[in-house]
């Protein structure tokens, strides 16, 4: 196994270990800093293929945006929900995880090469750039959307 | 032990984590938590194709977070609203249509 290996691999490790701090943890913005480690070892993953862009779309957009929010309204509505985790739900998931597991290692067995990664940026002032003004036009017409829906719960 | 397998299994392993907290949810805050831990699945899914056409690849990854970003600002908007009708974020509070849980 070599670094890259290596690297990869322990980015994956402490990733599945936030994620089960989601699951495990009572309170609702531990929750959701755990979910923003999670994001930010996903972006650590692509950051150690050297996809540098994806890294900044998840660091700035998924984390820095919309997770910034989520713990947000995670402090507000701090509620400590009781545990409802039944071992029959538990058992399940490990065998699906067991199985399909079984069969990526016996496939899966090629290391990943990269393509083009450094052409991302220059295909992004002219490719990509009415792809990105149509989605922020998206967004801005669902938030809208959504004030409305928040004037007329108000009336 | 290949790198493809690390990055796939890692990923199943978030969907599963992410489908365990949302089934053991009892507010929409968790929900939405694990909603935005079934995206990372995705977004670790979508990796190994940065291998064949990594054009395309950014593109839908590009795509996915910018369409999952305005869900998840929409979905927060909706509990907001959900919050000041209903008084809780509690799962047993969402009934639509007299619909009863």
């Amino acid at each position: 196994m070599d670094t890259g290996t290596l690297i990869i691999a322990a980015a994956s490790v402490f990733t599945i270990l936030s994620a089960i701090g989601v699951l495990l943890t009572r309170d609702n913005l531990y929750a959701a800093l755990y979910m923003s480690v999670t994001m930010l070892l996903i972006a650590a993953i692509y950051a150690a293929y050297n996809i540098q862009q994806v890294v900044v779309f998840i660091a700035f957009v998924f984390v820095g945006a919309v997770g910034m929010i989520t713990i947000a309204i995670a402090a507000t509505y701090r509620y400590i929900p009781a545990k409802k985790i039944s071992v029959g739900w538990i058992i399940p998931v490990i065998i699906v995880f067991a199985i399909t597991s079984y069969f990526y290692y016996g496939f899966a067995t090629f290391n990943l090469k990269t393509q083009e990664l450094s052409l991302g940026f220059e295909k992004l002032s002219t490719e990509y750039m009415v792809l990105l003004v149509f989605l922020f036009s998206l967004i801005v017409i669902m938030m809208l959307s959504a004030i409305k829906l928040a004037r007329r719960v108000e009336l | 032990m290949s790198q493809l397998f690390i990055i796939l299994a890692t990923s199943l392993a978030v969907l599963l984590i992410a489908y365990l907290t949302a089934i053991s949810a009892r507010d929409l805050i968790r929900l939405l938590i694990s909603l935005e831990l079934m995206f990372g699945a995705v977004f670790l899914a979508i990796l190994p194709l940065f291998s064949l056409q990594a054009s395309t690849a950014f593109a839908i990854v590009v795509l996915t977070i910018f369409t999952s970003s305005s869900e998840l600002l929409v979905l927060i908007t909706a509990i907001v609203l959900l919050d000041r009708s209903k008084r809780g974020i509690e799962l047993e509070k969402v009934a639509v249509g007299g619909e009863t849980l």
